[in-house]
């Protein structure tokens, strides 16, 4: 893989841009990636649809701190969960790429399901490839203004909706629909809107195939996840070569020539603007247009298909393909152990959270009964989805007792409950000034749910 | 300080160059506050602002992306603009 920018020492940073007209491409990959990306955009604009127990079913509510997703609703204190679920996204993409190469560049990122999305509108509005790049050389004129300004209505459109969804992962979306349908949203869900919207018209309408390029860090170290086995979009160039033109039915042999016409519609094709023949490129995200491309024009010559194929660097060489070897046995195995613990830590997860505050006005007193007593607030945090009563109960003094004026606490689901305890032990019993002393919180309905939480008790010192 | 390399990339990727990998900081940046950070307890210079917890959240992401824009710049400044760079001693 080498970058072919950059390379002379002229110091710039990029390749001067040169505006990329994919031609558009049938075939068999090409349904294969429209299906992937009606199937992503779907579920992107669909998800903040879903009702789960009377609320969305996927929402990071920010102003309240919790997370849902589906059953499960996630707290600050959840925070591991998050990032373990990160960390398995970011594994799962060493795991995929060594197995399929770029499959998720050239099938699934959001840069390539928007880019297509908006390319799509684009064709629709000003034609094919060869009608696009006429109506951008022509100079301005009303139809070349109408056709623009149409395209980019429309773009707009798409971008302010795609937006809209955006914050509504965050805000309810009905609440984000009322507000906007009543011009009274808060203006900082407008900024996220319009600053998503934005994003997404610029990154799909204008960057394009400059995103995977330029600024795409996947892009620059994929190439430490490749090895020979590794599947990625090649050109056969020993069947290919020598190319040339020649007419229809010739033989390419009696010519001097391989199976390569030199038609240039691989190269049309490809979104990021690159000619596959020149070999492997960290340009080329594998969306493998080029060989549907190339595919159509064999079998129009009556050919053999994948003189572009899905290929490894081994099996090219006439090596063979090998699937399992260290590297796919190592992240898979890694991956499996990460998804098993992240389970394992969701099933087993309580729901259930204590905290227990001292009373910092005074470190102790003494009772009418000459008993030593120290004060502590609770808080009870309940993150089931259904209310619980809970119980306390404290151990840590021999003969301690407990008081409070509340010896079963109500908790509304995902809500907090504080009140007061005081604990009374006898001098006597006490070991140290300070020593520690554990607080069991016990839901009476349920018996797992129950969660310990240590304290200190401090007393006048040893007497002993 | 021409004709350093700054000064042949567009203002456009000059800008990307800057703001791109500090915007992807800041989302970091700001998670990471946040969790641990609740807005209720943020009283920046004792001011009573009463701002609602979406007006923070957004406040510190953009004012993470800031400083972390301002790193970048000067990354970018210091590594175009190095005096001892192969355009200098070309003069």
């Amino acid at each position: 893989m080498s970058a072919q920018t950059n390379t002379s020492g002229d110091g710039s940073l990029y390749a001067a841009h040169r505006k990329v007209y994919p031609r558009e491409v049938a075939g068999r990959f090409a349904r294969l990636r429209v299906l992937s990306i009606l199937i992503l955009l779907g579920i992107y604009y669909a998800l903040p649809l879903v009702q789960w127990d009377g609320r969305q079913a996927v929402l990071f509510d920010l102003p309240a701190r919790k997370f849902y997703l589906f059953g499960l609703s996630l707290w600050p204190q959840d925070f591991i969960y998050l990032a373990a679920l990160l960390i398995l996204a970011g594994l799962s993409l060493f795991f995929f790429t060594a197995l399929f190469g770029r499959v998720w560049c050239g099938y699934a990122c959001p840069q390539t399901v928007w880019t297509e999305a908006y390319l799509w509108m684009e064709r629709k509005i000003e034609g094919k490839r060869n009608a696009r790049m006429k109506l951008d050389r022509a100079p301005m004129s009303a139809r070349k203004f109408r056709t623009k300004l149409i395209k980019h209505t429309i773009w707009i459109l798409f971008s302010l909706w795609t937006g809209f969804t955006f914050v509504a992962y965050f805000t309810p979306i009905d609440e984000l629909a009322t507000g906007l349908v009543t011009f009274s949203l808060g203006p900082w869900e407008l900024f996220w809107i319009l600053f998503y919207s934005f994003a997404t018209y610029g990154n799909a309408g204008f960057m394009r195939e400059q995103v995977c390029i330029y600024m795409c860090p996947y892009a620059r170290f994929q190439s430490a996840m490749f090895d020979s086995d590794t599947l990625i979009v090649a050109y056969h160039p020993e069947r290919g070569e020598p190319r040339g033109p020649r007419r229809r039915g010739a033989e390419p042999a009696s010519l001097g020539l391989g199976d390569c016409v030199d038609c240039n519609v691989c190269v049309q094709v490809c979104p990021t603007g690159i000619d596959i023949r020149d070999g492997l490129q960290y340009e080329c995200i594998a969306c493998s247009a080029c060989i549907d491309a190339c595919d159509d024009i064999m079998d129009k010559l009556s050919y053999p298909r994948g003189l572009i194929r899905y290929t490894t660097e081994n099996s090219a060489l006439g090596k063979g393909k090998r699937i399992l070897r260290p590297r796919i046995l190592v992240y898979a195995t890694i991956l499996l152990l990460l998804c098993g613990m992240l389970l394992t830590h969701i099933i087993q997860r309580i729901p259930l959270d204590l905290d227990v505050i001292r009373d910092r006005n005074a470190l102790y007193r003494e009772t009418r009964d000459g008993l030593i007593e120290n004060v502590y607030t609770l808080k009870i945090l309940n993150m089931d989805s259904r209310p619980h009563r809970y119980y306390i109960e404290a151990d840590g003094v021999d003969g301690m007792l407990l008081a409070t004026e509340k010896p079963e606490v109500e908790v509304a689901a995902g809500a907090v409950e504080e009140f007061v305890v005081r604990l009374q032990a006898d001098e006597f019993n006490l070991e140290q000034q300070s020593q520690t002393v554990r607080f069991h919180l016990q839901a009476a309905d349920v018996n797992h749910l129950r969660v310990t939480e240590e304290a200190r008790f401090v007393g006048p010192g040893s007497n002993r | 300080m021409h004709p350093t390399a700054s000064s042949r990339v567009s203002l456009t990727q000059q800008a990307i160059a800057v703001l791109w990998p500090s915007f992807i900081t800041a989302i970091a940046a700001s998670g990471a506050f946040f969790s641990a950070f609740h807005p209720r307890d943020l009283v920046p210079f004792n001011l009573d602002l009463e701002l609602s917890p979406l007006a923070v959240y957004s406040i510190g992401f953009l004012l993470f992306w800031l400083f972390a824009a301002l790193s970048s710049y000067g990354t970018f400044y210091f590594t175009l603009s190095n005096p001892t760079s192969d355009e200098r001693k070309g003069e």
